[in-house]
């Protein structure tokens, strides 16, 4: 009451005395319109991702090569080894090793740092007026950089060991790394707030993220599960990696993997938007 | 600059969600639920604290408004608010005009980068494009009077410096609402009557400031309304020297808070 009496003293009504207040938007339209604006400050987060892989690789001369170097030393090594273990060629091991092993860390890489998609940036939330989405964006093109340093290794190897490429088929790359980004954003954003809620989330989320490197064929061969292979695809990883690493190295894709990597896509967007439109107000406090 | 700009609130309230212990963890809220029934009480035990309760006001052109109450009487929580960081729990706010919230010297600098990237960096956060920021930086970089101490990174700048860099940042455009924590107070009096040159030709452009500061020398010199919060409740809003005397008062007489009035157990 106190607050509505002081009214009158305090300002020049230039409408008069009736207090005016616009039509707030539903909660859907703040979650859409928060998306869309964080994708309008491309320049922000493109550059805040920049400056984390700076950040990361702040005084080695190699700088962020040095996450490629890295990779090829585990995939050198690991590759070596087991290629002897399983007794498959190297011709043919090495290259669906650095490929997979590649896009592994990628995939798993996004899953893992969402959990702190918004926890990692709480300074900001608590002092800046920011479209959420932004933090999101920033963590998966910092990914997508990753992934590019990666890369250099896979024309390499496949220079080492040449697999029949068929190069029209590379452009299923494309569709293939837009559905795989739409899952990370959507991904990073649903586990970014539920761990920014619940704090023992992470390590759950590490744990399954590590078990699941071992069930995904990324060092074992797919075929050698023989026909209780097709179970695979239950795996949206797997499915995940299927997609880009098939074309890589001229082989089948999985029947259903496209099938099952769009549906997830749908359903962790779905799930995401939903989630993100209900809460997204709530964040600032979770931090 | 918009020809119109306000800050309005009517029966803004904010409940402060404390999490801690074991309202953090999802076991211990999932284990909860199956025996809610049983328990009666929140699932989390979650603490509500109410930060702000029934803030009504408006401002509008030229008012310089100063947010003045003890340690925890609400005045940050509300700046935040006012910058559009927390949305109330009830109520309804509204604003028209471009932003520009001082709330930390430090948010979007990076120590390692020089003054000279923060600027562009900083103006980023801000929303403003880093082609236009590079335009802006001569200018910001002759207000802080921080030199060659540019090229340096901030992680080597003092307290003071740091002022004068992310106030010059800050008000590099002129905004419609200027909203400040109390922080600019450490800075120097040179810059202090600086900063205050600025910011009286602001609202003699009809901008708003809103500043939380304990200063009330401060806080007359600057500001032209007060508002003095208790407990997160407007106890006055008037001329600021009405206030300030108001506040003065409420000191003399204030006795230890009442922790069951203001936390309550959801």
């Amino acid at each position: 009451m106190a607050g509505l009496t002081d009214l009158s003293s305090v300002s020049v009504p230039r409408t008069g005395s009736v207090v005016e207040f616009p039509e707030l938007p539903t909660r859907l339209g703040c979650a859409a319109s928060d998306i869309v604006e964080g994708l309008g400050r491309y320049w922000l987060w493109t550059r805040l991702a920049h400056q984390d892989m700076r950040l990361r690789y702040r005084g080695s001369i190699l700088g962020p090569f040095w996450q490629t170097i890295t990779t090829a030393i585990m995939i050198g090594s690991m590759g070596f080894i087991y290629a002897r273990l399983f007794h498959v060629e190297l011709e043919n091991y090495l290259p669906m090793l650095s490929v997979g092993l590649i896009l592994w860390q990628f995939t798993s890489g996004m899953i893992n740092e969402g959990c702190g998609t918004f926890e990692a940036v709480q300074g900001v939330i608590q002092q800046v007026k920011l479209p959420f989405s932004l933090h999101a964006y920033r963590l998966v093109y910092r990914n997508l950089l990753v992934l590019a340093h990666n890369f250099v290794i896979v024309p390499v190897v496949l220079l080492i060991f040449p697999h029949p490429i068929d190069w029209l088929r590379l452009l299923v790359l494309i569709p293939a790394l837009v559905l795989i980004v739409i899952n990370g954003i959507a991904v990073s954003t649903l586990l970014g707030m539920i761990c920014a809620r619940f704090r023992d989330v992470p390590p759950i989320v590490g744990s399954i993220v590590q078990v699941l490197f071992f069930v995904t064929p990324i060092f074992w061969l797919a075929s050698s599960l023989g026909p209780h292979g097709r179970w695979l695809v239950l795996n949206p990883l797997y499915c995940a990696i299927d997609v880009m690493r098939s074309p890589l190295l001229g082989q089948p894709t999985s029947p259903h993997s496209w099938t099952i990597l769009i549906a997830v896509t749908v359903l962790t967007s779905v799930a995401s938007f939903l989630f993100f439109a209900r809460f997204r107000s709530r964040i600032a406090f979770w931090v | 600059m918009s020809p119109v700009s306000f800050l309005r609130l009517r029966d803004v309230t904010l409940d402060f969600p404390i999490y801690q212990g074991s309202s953090r963890s999802l076991k211990k809220a999932l284990l909860a639920s199956s025996t809610r029934g049983n328990l009666g009480r929140d699932a989390a035990e979650r603490v509500n604290v109410r930060a702000l309760s029934e803030v009504s006001f408006e401002i509008g052109n030229g008012d310089r408004l100063a947010l003045i109450g003890a340690n925890g009487a609400g005045k940050t929580t509300l700046l935040k608010v006012l910058a559009g960081v927390y949305e109330p729990t009830q109520g309804r706010f509204f604003c028209s005009g471009r932003v520009s919230s001082l709330l930390d010297t430090s948010v979007g600098l990076n120590p390692d980068a020089t003054g000279w990237e923060n600027i562009i960096l900083r103006g980023m956060y801000m929303g403003i494009h880093p082609g236009e920021m590079r335009a802006l930086a001569g200018g910001i970089a002759e207000f802080t009077e921080l030199g060659d101490y540019l090229d340096m990174p901030v992680r080597t700048y003092s307290a003071g410096m740091m002022i004068r860099l992310a106030f010059s940042i800050s008000t590099c455009v002129p905004p419609d609402i200027l909203i400040m924590d109390e922080w600019l107070s450490a800075g120097d009096a040179q810059f202090l009557g600086k900063a205050q040159r600025r910011i009286e030709e602001f609202v003699r452009r009809s901008s708003i400031l809103v500043l939380a500061s304990h200063s009330l020398e401060l806080v007359e010199q600057w500001c032209n309304r007060g508002l003095l919060l208790h407990h997160g409740r407007v106890v006055t809003i008037g001329p600021v020297k009405e206030v300030v005397a108001a506040y003065r008062q409420l000191m003399d007489i204030a006795t230890p808070p009442d922790l069951t009035a203001i936390a309550t157990a959801v």
